[in-house]
């Protein structure tokens, strides 16, 4: 597959969730651009086989840009992160490992699941690192610079 | 303003407190994120010493009033789905109540409204859910004509688990039926000659059931150190997955015995 292609699928796909999961049509294209944000430094930084580094990469990068977001819009940075992070988070994974233990192949079921607990493991990583990035470097501040609203308590 | 806030009875500020909770975590809010806007509705309400205490199934709040009395509550979450606008929405709501710009009168009639407030019409909920899985089953190297029986089978499962959940089935049933339909539908497919791989529409499809964002959560949950509340989630998660994979492996098995030799 085209790894271009593989970006406008990620964003599409993401941007039909976002819906189904009620986000508000205007910040749609913005869940869509980060999704397009994480898939591509998954696959840029060897994704495909679901390693740990390239989850970790792809849900930091996500989180950063969520939090900046979030900072911007005056949104809960969750919002878009439940969006954009779905391409890359492991779904098929869950699903494959129980598969494999409702068809009895114990083996091939320890090695899915320990994969795919690793790969949620390296997604949360990566999504805790950038919001203590976010607080340390302060991007409401720096959101407010870039024009964003006047600063308002966290919650 | 400070003066008529510690008017308000401490009871009313404690069913506030306690829904605008309660509404963070049905939208599919983090736990710390309902916990702290609680303490933050609370603490705008003059209500000292809060502290809130939610699991992905419950709240127990309680703070001390300004007539010197404890208040606490027991709040149970029975329902959960992913609703970002409403999520938004409730937490600028306690944010706002905190800043002072609200008072209680504004951000009661706000929460009701929040809860109240219609999703997107049927029609494009099902164009959401046919976008979603057809271009799901493209990026996990499906053709298009995978796309398009993902796109068909995906809108028709989000319909009818919709429908389940609002006749109170349990999650648990839902997604065996679902992994179930799933599968048929997508081997059907396949053996009439629509699809070219079952298994790529299926994992598209099944995007809408799996709880690859749940078990994200559970793990995030536990980071931030709400450990019961992430191995609350993470349980919800295994058994989601459980189920999706007893309803589809079930579907297999059973085309294996109808058909022999097509899989």
């Amino acid at each position: 597959m085209n790894a271009a292609l593989g970006l406008v699928w990620a964003a599409v796909a993401t941007a039909g969730f976002a819906v189904l999961f009620e986000l508000h049509l205007r910040e749609v294209p913005l869940a869509a651009t980060g999704a397009i944000l994480g898939w591509g430094v998954y696959t840029l930084s060897g994704g495909e086989g679901g390693t740990a580094v390239a989850c970790f990469a792809a849900a930091a990068a996500v989180g950063v840009y969520a939090e900046l977001l979030a900072a911007l819009r005056r949104r809960p940075a969750a919002v878009y992160i439940v969006c954009a992070i779905i391409p890359i988070v492991p779904g098929g994974g869950m699903y494959y490992t129980m598969l494999a233990s409702v068809r009895g192949d114990l083996a091939k079921s320890l090695e899915l699941g320990f994969r795919t607990l690793q790969a949620a493991g390296a997604i949360a990583a990566g999504l805790a690192v950038s919001s203590a990035i976010a607080r340390l470097i302060s991007l409401e501040r720096l959101a407010r610079r870039l024009g964003g609203r006047r600063e308002k308590p966290r919650i | 303003m400070s003066m008529d806030t510690r008017r308000i009875d401490p009871e009313d500020v404690l069913l506030l407190a306690a829904d605008t909770a309660r509404v963070v975590l049905e939208s599919g809010g983090e736990t710390y994120r309902a916990e702290d806007a609680a303490q933050a509705v609370c603490s705008a309400l003059g209500g000292a010493e809060a502290e809130c205490f939610a699991t992905p199934t419950g709240i127990q709040l309680s703070f001390t009033g300004f007539d010197g009395r404890v208040h606490s509550i027991v709040r149970r979450v029975k329902k959960r789905s992913m609703n970002l606008e409403r999520l938004s929405r409730v937490n600028d709501l306690a944010r706002r109540l905190y800043a002072g710009e609200l008072d209680f009168d504004g951000a009661a009639r706000e929460l009701d409204l929040t809860e109240r407030r219609p999703g997107y019409p049927l029609g494009v909920s099902l164009a959401a859910a046919a976008t979603g899985t057809g271009f799901f089953t493209l990026l996990f190297g499906g053709g298009w004509n995978d796309a398009l029986v993902a796109a068909a089978v995906g809108a028709l499962l989000s319909r009818v688990t919709r429908i389940l959940a609002r006749r109170q089935i349990s999650d648990f049933f839902t997604n065996i039926a679902g992994g179930a339909a799933a599968a048929l539908l997508c081997l059907a497919a396949e053996h009439l000659g629509l699809a070219a791989s079952a298994d790529t529409t299926i994992i598209g499809v099944i995007m809408l059931l799996v709880p690859g964002v749940a078990i994200t959560n559970a793990i995030r949950d536990t980071i931030a150190g709400d450990l019961v509340a992430g191995v609350a989630r993470g349980a919800d998660a295994f058994m989601a997955a459980a189920a999706i994979s007893i309803g589809s492996g079930g579907a297999f098995e059973l085309w294996r015995r109808l058909f022999p030799g097509t899989l």
